[in-house]
């Protein structure tokens, strides 16, 4: 595909504060310990001007089917390379990423993408953005239809089908962006910085929006944040990336119950852990 | 249920907003009735002073406000025998609807043609890269030669008539579209076809089909809406040379002393093109409504 090339990581995500905190109907987390992702030691080396510059070094994890993990780590630490490389977007230089033990070779319909500016198809409406997915599979136009009429009501959206991308809110828009990866039932949701585009207030709401959305339909979660907070607010397990070229640091379980408060001794005491880990270089 | 159905967007609010965009485009705000009435005065005021200059003229240099709208009238009396290609039979219209049919023949298929391939070939280079690269010295060389200078080839390839005309039309349709195409498919963001990547779409016509052009559209109709205006000017130049039309009367009348009719015909032309335009304008909204 000739726009398929190898691009330049983008990591320059600007460092903000929020107060979000985590809540949704309390329900322990839902995996049954197979293995979805597999982070196979992967390793990232641009051509720079400068000359050769490791991006990633030895990254090793796994996603199982049905956690929610975070990946945590300062702007500048190749989060968003390691996002690109899961994606498919990107093609490791060592080690591989492995999805239901097959390899990552390409995008595709069974990651689906959340990313931070919403990306929306602005000559469609809400529901042409939704189905788009669902034209490429040998569906009726009405079974489409219904199933993407499904996916704005399970985020909330239902009455903004006929509207356009331009006529929403951010918050709004980001929903739909949602509604559209999820339709096409891919098998993990990949989501980069989605709510750092938003005001800390919609944010918070988000968070319980997606973690409703998560327990209503099992998805396994891999998301992308600089966010501390939101890591603990919303994680089963936080990977931490630090450093340059970046590398795990740790990966911390969360074994809070949800809904999770801020001000709770274990939330405080895990994101004090989680900057410690990340070092000088955190938001 | 979701907690969030109460939340509001930001600035606008889908139906409401729609409502009160249409009550505002069918009542004329006062500040767009001053605007008309001082574009009415701009006009009678501009129509008073070439009265008045015309009357310092004779007829063969400035013909004034009322000799031209007499020779218009007189297009319109006299007949003309219009031929209609392929059918060969012969009609008798107004001298002026004859020749403005002429001319539409020259500029319709030469506009449609050029506009045609003009954007594909500026789609395709936009969208590959190494075509891109192999024809750009090429485009270089050749995008400046004005249409007009393509008249050599027009005259031993088709010689001067109607042919000849719609070719050079054609040429000018070609060069905007082209760049216009061109730059839109290549400015449609990676982003877009990142998502549309990881939502199925795995072959390249898909992608151009369902994502590149309806996002390359909205400067791909602005190629075609600056090209039907210059081809109305490509078309009355490619004219003068010999194949029959409202150029070709311009130029007639002129030679003839008749300026009147010469500035009856200019007007007329005038008209064409804002009628047209007129009217892709309003196929370009409807197209692009998404834009707001």
């Amino acid at each position: 595909m000739d726009w398929f090339t190898r691009g330049s990581a983008d990591d320059g995500a600007a460092a903000e504060s929020t107060d979000a905190v985590g809540s949704a109907d309390g329900l322990a987390p839902r995996f049954d310990g197979a293995t979805k992702v597999r982070v196979a030691n992967v390793g990232m080396r641009y051509e720079g001007h400068s000359g050769a510059v490791q991006a990633l070094d030895g990254v090793d994890f796994v996603v199982r089917d049905g956690e929610f993990v975070c990946v945590v780590g300062p702007s500048g630490c190749g989060k968003t390379t390691l996002f690109r490389i899961i994606a498919g977007l990107e093609t490791a230089t060592t080690g591989g990423v492995f999805l239901d033990g097959e390899p990552v070779t390409g995008p595709g319909m069974d990651r689906g993408m959340v990313f931070q500016d919403y990306r929306l198809f602005p000559w469609r409406t809400v529901l042409g953005n939704v189905r788009f997915g669902l034209e490429q599979q040998s569906l009726s136009q009405s079974a489409a239809d219904d199933r993407a009429m499904e996916m704005l009501d399970l985020v909330g959206l239902a009455e903004t089908a006929e509207q356009y991308p331009r006529e929403l809110s951010g918050g709004m828009q980001q929903r739909v962006g949602i509604a559209r990866a999820l339709a096409v039932d891919p098998s993990v949701l990949l989501m980069d910085e989605p709510f750092a585009s938003v005001d800390a207030q919609t944010r918070e709401l988000l968070h319980h929006e997606l973690l409703r959305i998560w327990t209503e339909t099992g998805k396994t979660v891999l998301f992308v944040t600089h966010d501390v907070d939101e890591a603990v607010a919303l994680a089963d397990r936080v990977v931490v990336l630090g450093g340059s070229p970046g590398r795990v640091r740790d990966v911390v379980e969360v074994a809070l119950p949800r809904p999770r408060s801020r001000r709770d001794d274990g939330f405080v005491a895990l994101e004090r852990r989680l900057r410690g880990l990340i070092g000088d270089r955190g938001p | 249920m979701s907690s969030l159905s109460t939340e509001h967007p930001g600035a606008t609010s889908g139906r409401g907003q729609r409502e009160r965009e249409e009550a505002g485009r069918r009542r004329l705000l006062p500040t767009d009735r001053r605007r008309l009435r001082r574009g009415l005065a701009g006009t009678v005021a501009f129509v008073a002073v070439w009265w008045l200059a015309a009357l310092t003229q004779p007829t063969y240099l400035l013909p004034g406000p009322v000799e031209v709208a007499t020779a218009f009238v007189g297009e319109l009396t006299v007949r003309a025998t219009y031929t209609v290609p392929g059918l060969g039979f012969v009609v008798a219209l107004p001298r002026l609807v004859v020749k403005l049919v002429e001319s539409l023949s020259h500029y319709v298929p030469g506009l449609v043609v050029g506009a045609t391939l003009g954007i594909a070939l500026g789609v395709a280079t936009g969208w590959s890269e190494r075509l891109s690269d192999a024809l750009r010295p090429v485009v270089r060389v050749l995008r400046p030669v004005p249409p007009l200078a393509w008249i050599a080839f027009a005259i031993v390839w088709f010689g001067i008539g109607n042919t000849g005309a719609t070719f050079i039309v054609a040429i000018g349709a070609f060069w905007v579209n082209y760049y216009n195409a061109e730059s839109g498919v290549a400015g449609v963001p990676r982003d877009r076809l990142e998502v549309a990547a990881s939502l199925g779409v795995d072959d390249d016509r898909r992608m151009i089909r369902k994502v590149v052009l309806p996002s390359a559209a909205p400067e791909i109709l602005t190629g075609v809406r600056t090209s039907i205006g210059q081809c109305w000017m490509v078309v009355v130049a490619a004219e003068l040379f010999g194949a029959p039309g409202v150029g070709y009367q311009i130029i007639q009348a002129a030679q003839n002393l008749s300026m009147d009719v010469s500035v009856a015909y200019m007007l007329v032309i005038s008209a064409v093109f804002l009628v047209s335009d007129g009217l892709f304008r309003f196929v370009q909204a409807s197209v692009l409504e998404w834009r707001g």
